[in-house]
């Protein structure tokens, strides 16, 4: 009987959990919130909830309440599967934002959400993978492709009359991601690629791969890891060894941590490439300063950008299509995000809702890029080149 | 909430369990029968997940693959590459005392799971397999493909189970528990105490690398993030003591009660007030956890205690002697 009473209870609070709030219009979050990126979330969830706040400050979604759903995908494919198919069935959610790591946001969508024919829009999910899903149009990504930068690097190496270098590359689908696809682009361009490695990381030397990596006289070596961690201790160790002069390095390398361990003289020569904005971009001024005053720091960490403007898309993309109807939000997202329409940045929920009212087209234009989709939902981007100047580092030059 | 919707939910919910009943189904001829602690559960899932899906798509440049085979042949390919593992496991370390056959086998899990992260001609690393296909992936599109695919996986572990409860009836598992039970007396009695112990890794291995299969299939995408050892590896245990260990049937049963606690529990936490929501998924756990104890202190024995199939004897034969 005491079972039976609480069984009774908790199906009272479901209930009540869903019925006292009618006017809400739920999103779906999807963030790998336990597991091996747990220390990346906290900032991410506030990202996420920034909009949302924003959002019902300034005169709701829908002309109801919006509401953040969150989802734990564990960090693992069998969470992510689970937790999204509670968002889309149990929520009932017309769009989900997420999740972050390639591996899960795959799985989630490949056997849940793309058959509940619901939108989702990852912030950070590199894969190339994520291009050729069979979508029916339904999954998007406001980051480019690791094929996008991996591409751009070779090019911008060529450019810089290298044609002939060694590659090492981290291991995890980051360095595997851009490695890979960087081999093909510059072998295909015409260049040499006289030793390539994969490592792995959290070692302490890595002078043993340095010593092949060196031979066959390459111009430079590029190495796609993080500064923090294998990166950083290559470079080092092949400046120590005489081993290498001249860098080449992607944004997980791009880091003043790097300065302070070689310092500047060592670096003087080599180049970053890193995702970037359009010159100066206001909006991601706009977004840092609403971020710190509401949470009074962390405006700068990782994928905080990415995920904020992933969040007030798929709010948007609910306004403009008028009602959670899941069949509209996919072309509702590719309407509110893209060329041509009004300009509309980070926190301007009033104005866009203004706009939507008078029947206007808008065009979303984020602090992480201007999230353009092309046929895949992907998006392009900008890529910088960046070299050190003292201890920090100055763009160059940006291709598109 | 409106009905398709839970409708839909359950059918998930009951994949997943089914494919976790075939994982405690699995482990409970290896310890629940054998008594052999296999802590290693991830790598044979990761090698019959592999498997499958390798043999199942098509013409990748990015891993070893294009043979294109349907997907029940896909599975006997699971159970028998993740068997063949098993075996060669089972080879060196089976001899091992419980606890230290589960250190061998914690170590051999990550050594295989880490042959899938580094092996991208293989697996292609990762970054994965994609474009995995379903069986009978033609009768059904977008979630009424679940519906199908959910009897399939019932399918199996119906399959499995048969052939289990018969296992446990027979001869062979009657020697298997004296094994268990008493590794002397057994030795005594004159069974080959090691080749009952190979057999029986094995059977359990193989019906690990269908579950890994099933798996695959079912995300129609597979990277390493799905053979994390926390979701596959220590929550099938927790579910085989929590359902009964030695029995079938309690096997079955832990495995979907657990994973509906697991699952549903999110739910739940959701409804916590908005300044909670940063943490909820953190209560979530403690909670899982928690309520775990309980069921481990309530029902020590499992949710269905093994119970031992009564000795028969055949009327017309003669008295036994006592």
């Amino acid at each position: 009987m005491r079972k039976l009473t609480t069984f009774v209870a908790a199906a009272a609070l479901l209930g009540a959990g869903s019925a006292a709030f009618a006017d809400d219009t739920k999103i779906g979050v999807l963030m790998d919130i336990t597991g091996p990126i747990a220390n990346f979330i906290p900032p991410l969830q506030n990202a996420a909830n920034l909009a949302v706040k924003q959002v019902n400050d300034q005169g709701g979604l829908l002309g109801g309440t919006a509401v953040a759903v969150y989802g734990d995908t564990t960090g693992t494919a069998q969470g992510a599967v689970d937790a999204a198919q509670k968002l889309v069935n149990i929520e009932n959610v017309p769009i989900v934002m997420g999740s972050l790591m390639s591996g899960t946001t795959i799985a989630a969508a490949e056997a849940a959400i793309i058959p509940a024919g619901v939108a989702q829009i990852s912030p950070t999910a590199t894969s190339p993978a994520m291009t050729d899903l069979q979508d029916d149009g339904l999954v998007f990504r406001i980051v480019p492709s690791d094929n996008y930068q991996g591409e751009i690097l070779a090019k911008m190496v060529l450019a810089d009359g290298l044609d002939k270098v060694a590659l090492t590359y981290v291991n995890n689908d980051y360095g595997v991601g851009i490695g890979q696809t960087f081999q093909a682009a510059y072998e295909a361009a015409g260049g040499t690629i006289t030793a390539s490695n994969k490592h792995e990381e959290k070692k302490d030397s890595y002078r043993s791969e340095l010593a092949s990596l060196a031979k066959g006289e390459p111009q430079a070596l590029v190495v796609i890891a993080y500064a923090g961690d294998s990166g950083g201790k290559i470079v080092r160790q092949a400046i120590e060894g005489g081993l290498f002069t001249k860098f080449v390095g992607t944004d997980g390398l791009r880091d003043e941590l790097l300065i302070e361990n070689v310092g500047a003289d060592a670096l003087k020569t080599s180049f970053f490439s890193s995702p970037t904005s359009p010159a100066e971009n206001p909006a991601q001024k706009t977004l840092h300063d609403a971020f710190n005053a509401e949470y009074g720091e962390g405006a700068d960490k990782a994928f905080v950008d990415q995920t904020y403007d992933a969040t007030f898309l798929a709010l948007l993309a609910i306004e403009k299509a008028g009602s959670t109807d899941r069949a509209a939000m996919a072309q509702a997202l590719r309407d509110v995000a893209m060329a041509p329409g009004e300009k509309v940045g980070p926190g301007e929920w009033a104005k866009a809702v203004a706009l939507l009212k008078e029947g206007k087209d808008i065009d979303y234009d984020g602090a992480s890029g201007n999230a353009e989709f092309d046929a895949n939902g992907d998006v392009g981007g900008y890529i910088g080149k960046f070299v050190v100047d003292g201890d920090g580092y100055k763009q160059v030059e940006i291709v598109e | 909430m409106e009905l398709t919707g839970l409708f839909f939910y359950l059918v998930s919910l009951l994949i997943l369990g089914g494919i976790y009943a075939l994982l405690c189904l699995a482990l409970n001829i290896q310890w629940g029968m054998g008594g052999l602690f296999n802590a290693g559960i991830a790598g044979f899932y990761g090698v019959g997940a592999y498997s499958s899906a390798i043999l199942t798509t098509a013409a990748s440049s990015r891993h070893l693959g294009g043979y294109g085979l349907p997907v029940p042949l896909g599975l006997v390919g699971a159970a028998i590459l993740a068997g063949l593992a098993g075996w060669a496991v089972a080879k060196i370390c089976v001899r091992l005392k419980s606890d230290y056959l589960a250190m061998a086998s914690i170590g051999i899990a990550e050594i295989l799971r880490l042959v899938i992260v580094n092996e991208d001609w293989l697996t292609n690393g990762s970054l994965g397999v994609s474009r995995i296909p379903r069986p009978l992936g033609d009768l059904a599109t977008g979630r009424m493909s679940d519906v199908v695919f959910l009897g399939f996986v019932w399918l199996v572990v119906l399959l499995v189970f048969v052939a289990s409860s018969r296992l446990y009836d027979s001869p062979w598992g009657r020697s298997l528990r004296a094994i268990r039970d008493n590794e002397t007396s057994a030795a005594a009695a004159g069974k080959n105490i090691e080749k009952f112990r190979i057999q029986t890794f094995v059977i359990g291995c193989a019906v690990m690398g269908i579950a890994g299969g099933l798996s695959a299939h079912y995300f129609r995408f597979l990277s390493p993030t799905a053979t994390d050892p926390l979701l596959v590896t220590f929550l099938v245990w927790v579910m085989l003591m929590a359902g009964g260990s030695g029995n079938n049937k309690g096997a079955i049963l832990g495995a979907l009660a657990i994973w509906t606690l697991w699952s549903v529990t999110e739910i739940f936490t959701n409804r916590l007030p908005p300044e909670w929501a940063t943490r909820s998924s953190f209560i979530r756990m403690l909670l899982v956890g928690l309520l775990l104890q309980v069921v481990l202190q309530r029902f020590r024995a499992g949710l269905i205690p093994e119970k031992s199939p009564p000795v028969r004897f055949k009327e017309e034969g003669p008295e036994p002697d006592r």
